[in-house]
C-alpha cells in the first residue's frame, strides 16, 4: 500500500516528491496524456495524505510525550482506562500501542494477540490489518535512517533460517534470544505470556473483564491452570504455566542460543531486526 | 519441459493453473472412469470459469462464507503456537508434555514454492524425531495422480510417541451432541485418506497412523473439540480408484493434437474465443457422466446435458441392471418388442415382461 510505505518518509522528503509530482501532472495535462496524468494525479493525492498522516502523528507524538513518561505508560497500572476507540479515538499511534502490548507481553506475539492484550490492559485496539503493514513501515525507516529511533517493532527470526518468522512481531531493544523462535518456541512464549498476563492481572485492583477473558483463553490450554472460566485464578495460571515451563525451557534456550549467536554473526544490522530472505539453514553448515 | 507437460500447458492456456488439491483428488476418486475430468484436472484447467463460459454454470463450489469461517476456525486453533491444538492433542494421542514442538513449515527462509516446501517437509519429517518435532504446520506432500505429480496441503501432521504420525484435519462443520453430519464427515475422512495416502509415500506405510484426527467446532461454540477417524476404508477406496485412473499420457494420446481449452482471453481477461468452439473442444474428450457428478464437478451441468438419453445419466444401478445398453431409445424400443441383437436378447426379454406387467397394473 503505496500510502502507508510512504509514512516512513520524511516530511521534507514528502514535500519534495509533493512538488515533483505537481511538475509532472502539470506536464502531462498540458501533453494531453489522460492515463498517465491519472496515475499521476493519484499518486500526488497518496503524497499528500502521507504528508498529512506524518503531521498527525508527529501531533500525537508530541501530546503524548509532554502528558506522561513513555515507561508509566508501559506498566499496566493504567489498565483501568475506560475509554473506547470509539470514544475518543487512540491516543497513541499505532507503533506505540503495539509496543506497549509487546513490553507487557516480552515475548514475540502476532497481531492479533498484540490487538488483544492491548484492548484488555490498555482499552484500545486496532485493526490488525494495520499491524501488518506496520513492521514494513518499520523496516524502511530503519534502512533510511538505522538506529534513528529509540526501538523499531521488528520481526521475530525463524531458528532455522533465520528468515522472518510468519506473522510475529518483536521489539528491536529486546536480546536476539528472545526473538529468534525454535521448534519449542512457540510454547515457550506462550506459556511466558501467559505467566506475565497473570502478574499484569495481580498488579490491577479491578481487572476488567477483558483481561479475565484473555487469562482463561490461555489457562484453558495449560494443564492443571483452571478447571473453568469462572474460577480462575492469576496466581495458579502462573504457577501452571511456569510448572510446564520447566520442562521445555533448557531446551528451548539451547536452541535459541545457538541461533541467536548465528544471527549475530552472520547477519547485518537490518537482517538481524527484520531477518534474512537468503537461504542459510542451520543444519547445511553442520554438514 | 517433456512432452506430455507441454501438452498440458497447451491444453490450459494461457490462464493460470489451477493445482490438484484433496478436494479435487478425492472428487476424482469417486469417479475414476471420468477422462474429461482427470485430463483438465491435469492441465490445471479452470473447470468452473469454462463451465460458466460455455453456458452450464454450477452452482459449485465453495460459498465465501464457508471458506471465511473455515479459515478463521483453523487460524483460531493454531494460534499461539497451536495452542488450543495441543491441549486436544495431549487429550487424544496422550502426548507426552515435553512434545510441544511445533515447526510451521509454510515458507523455506521466505521462499514458497511448492518443490522448496515439499524438500523442507520431507526433510524434517524424515529426519526428526518426536523429541524434537510434535507438531508440522503448513506440511505440502506430493502424490502421483493419473502418472503426474500433485502437491496436497494437509492441515497439520501430529507426530505421537514411537514416532507414528497422525494426520490432523480441521474443519469449521458443528459437532452437535457428539454428531456431526455425515456427509461432511465422509468428505473429511476421504480427504484425510488422501493425506495418509500422500504421507505413507514419503514416510513408509508403518509410520503413518491409518486413524486421523478431526477438529471441529463443540456443539454451537468455536470451541474446538477433537474426534479420532479411522479411515482404513477410505484408504481402501482411494487407492484403488487412483490406480484406475488413466493415465494422462494414454488420454492425451486419444485427442487431437490441436485440442485447447484456452479461452483467449485480451489483457483485461474477457474471453475472445466463441463459446460454441470452447465447448466443442471440452466434448471432444469423452466423460463418463454420473448423477454423483452433480455435487463434486464443476462440469456436471455440461457432462448431463450431453448425456441426456443415456442410460448412464439414470445412475449407476440403471445401467448396470440394463446390460450395457446405452440408450434409453433403445431400452424403450425393446420393451415395445423390437427386435433385439443377439447380446442383448435376455435383457430384451425382462424388459418385454416388464413392459407387460406395467401395462398390466396401469
Amino acid at each position: 500500500m503505496a500510502e502507508v510505505t510512504e509514512g516512513a518518509e520524511t516530511v521534507e522528503a514528502l514535500e519534495r516528491r509533493i512538488g515533483q509530482l505537481r511538475v509532472a501532472v502539470r506536464e502531462a495535462v498540458l501533453a494531453g496524456d489522460k492515463a498517465r496524468a491519472k496515475t499521476l494525479r493519484a499518486e500526488l493525492k497518496r503524497a499528500e495524505q502521507a504528508w498529512e498522516d506524518v503531521l498527525a502523528e508527529a501531533e500525537d507524538a508530541g501530546i503524548t510525550q509532554s502528558a506522561q513518561s513513555p515507561h508509566s505508560r508501559q506498566s499496566a497500572g493504567n489498565a483501568g482506562r475506560t475509554a473506547t476507540p470509539e470514544q475518543t479515538g487512540p491516543l497513541l499511534p499505532l507503533r506505540e500501542q503495539v509496543h506497549e502490548a509487546l513490553s507487557l507481553l516480552q515475548v514475540p506475539a502476532a497481531p492479533k494477540l498484540i490487538a488483544t492484550v492491548h484492548e484488555a490492559f490498555f482499552a484500545t485496539t486496532f485493526p490488525t490489518t494495520r499491524v501488518t503493514s506496520l513492521r514494513r513501515d518499520e523496516e524502511r525507516s530503519f534502512r533510511a535512517a538505522p538506529f534513528a529511533r529509540p526501538y523499531y517493532i521488528c520481526a521475530a527470526l525463524a531458528a532455522d533460517f533465520l528468515s522472518p518468522s510468519r506473522g510475529l512481531l518483536a521489539v528491536s531493544t529486546w536480546p536476539m534470544e528472545r526473538r529468534v523462535i525454535g521448534s519449542l518456541s512457540p510454547r515457550v512464549d506462550f506459556l511466558q505470556a501467559a505467566i506475565r498476563i497473570a502478574e499484569a492481572i495481580e498488579r490491577i485492583p479491578a481487572p476488567v473483564p477483558a483481561a479475565r477473558r484473555l487469562l482463561w483463553r490461555f489457562a484453558a490450554s495449560i494443564p492443571g491452570a483452571a478447571a473453568d472460566a469462572s474460577h480462575i485464578q492469576p496466581e495458579a495460571v502462573r504457577q501452571a504455566a511456569e510448572a510446564e515451563l520447566s520442562v521445555h525451557k533448557d531446551a528451548d534456550t539451547r536452541t535459541r542460543r545457538e541461533a541467536a549467536a548465528r544471527a549475530r554473526h552472520q547477519l547485518a544490522d537490518t537482517e538481524q531486526l527484520f531477518g534474512t530472505r537468503s537461504f542459510r539453514p542451520a543444519a547445511d553448515q553442520e554438514a | 519441459m517433456d512432452p506430455t507437460e507441454a501438452r498440458l500447458q497447451k491444453l490450459r492456456g494461457r490462464a493460470m493453473p489451477r493445482n490438484h488439491n484433496a478436494r479435487t483428488i478425492s472428487a476424482l476418486a469417486t469417479n475414476p472412469g471420468c477422462g474429461r475430468r482427470a485430463l483438465m484436472d491435469a492441465a490445471g484447467a479452470d473447470k468452473q470459469k469454462l463451465a460458466a463460459y460455455t453456458g452450464y454454470p454450477a452452482p459449485f463450489g465453495q460459498s465465501q462464507f464457508a471458506i471465511v469461517r473455515g479459515n478463521a476456525f483453523e487460524a483460531q486453533v493454531k494460534e499461539n503456537g497451536a495452542a488450543q491444538l495441543l491441549s486436544l492433542l495431549r487429550e487424544q494421542l496422550r502426548l507426552d508434555i515435553t512434545e510441544a514442538h511445533y515447526s510451521d513449515l509454510g515458507d523455506v527462509g521466505g521462499n514458497e514454492t511448492s518443490e522448496v516446501r515439499h524438500a523442507r517437509t520431507k526433510r524434517l519429517l524424515t529426519t526428526v524425531d518426536e523429541k524434537q518435532g510434535t507438531m508440522f504446520d503448513h506440511p505440502l506432500l506430493r502424490l502421483r495422480v493419473g502418472g503426474r505429480h500433485a502437491y496436497l496441503e494437509p492441515d497439520l501432521i501430529a507426530f505421537q510417541l514411537h514416532g507414528k504420525c497422525h494426520v490432523v484435519e480441521i474443519k469449521s462443520f458443528a459437532v452437535i451432541d457428539g454428531q456431526a453430519d455425515p456427509a461432511k464427515v465422509a468428505a473429511a475422512a476421504i480427504q484425510s485418506a488422501v493425506y495418509v495416502l500422500a504421507l505413507r509415500d514419503l514416510l513408509g506405510e508403518h509410520k503413518v497412523h491409518d486413524e486421523t484426527i478431526l477438529v471441529c467446532p463443540e456443539n454451537f461454540s468455536s470451541k474446538p473439540v477433537a474426534t479420532p477417524v479411522d479411515v482404513r476404508r477410505q484408504l481402501t477406496v482411494v487407492k484403488r480408484q487412483l490406480s484406475r485412473i488413466a493415465r494422462i499420457e494414454d488420454l492425451l494420446g486419444c485427442c487431437p493434437d490441436d485440442l485447447t481449452f484456452d479461452l483467449e482471453a485480451d489483457e483485461n481477461g474477457i474471453p475472445r474465443r466463441p463459446a460454441r468452439e470452447v465447448e466443442a473442444a471440452i466434448r471432444q474428450v469423452p466423460a463418463n457422466y454420473a448423477p454423483e457428478c452433480l455435487s463434486t464437478c464443476e462440469l456436471c451441468y455440461l457432462c448431463r446435458d450431453e448425456a441426456h438419453g443415456t442410460t448412464a445419466a439414470l445412475g449407476k444401478p440403471v445401467r448396470e441392471e440394463l446390460g450395457g445398453i446405452e440408450y434409453v431409445r433403445t431400452v424403450l424400443d425393446l420393451a415395445r418388442g423390437a427386435a433385439p441383437p443377439p447380446e442383448t436378447e435376455e435383457v430384451a426379454a425382462q424388459l418385454i415382461r416388464a413392459a407387460g406387467i406395467r401395462a398390466a397394473l396401469l
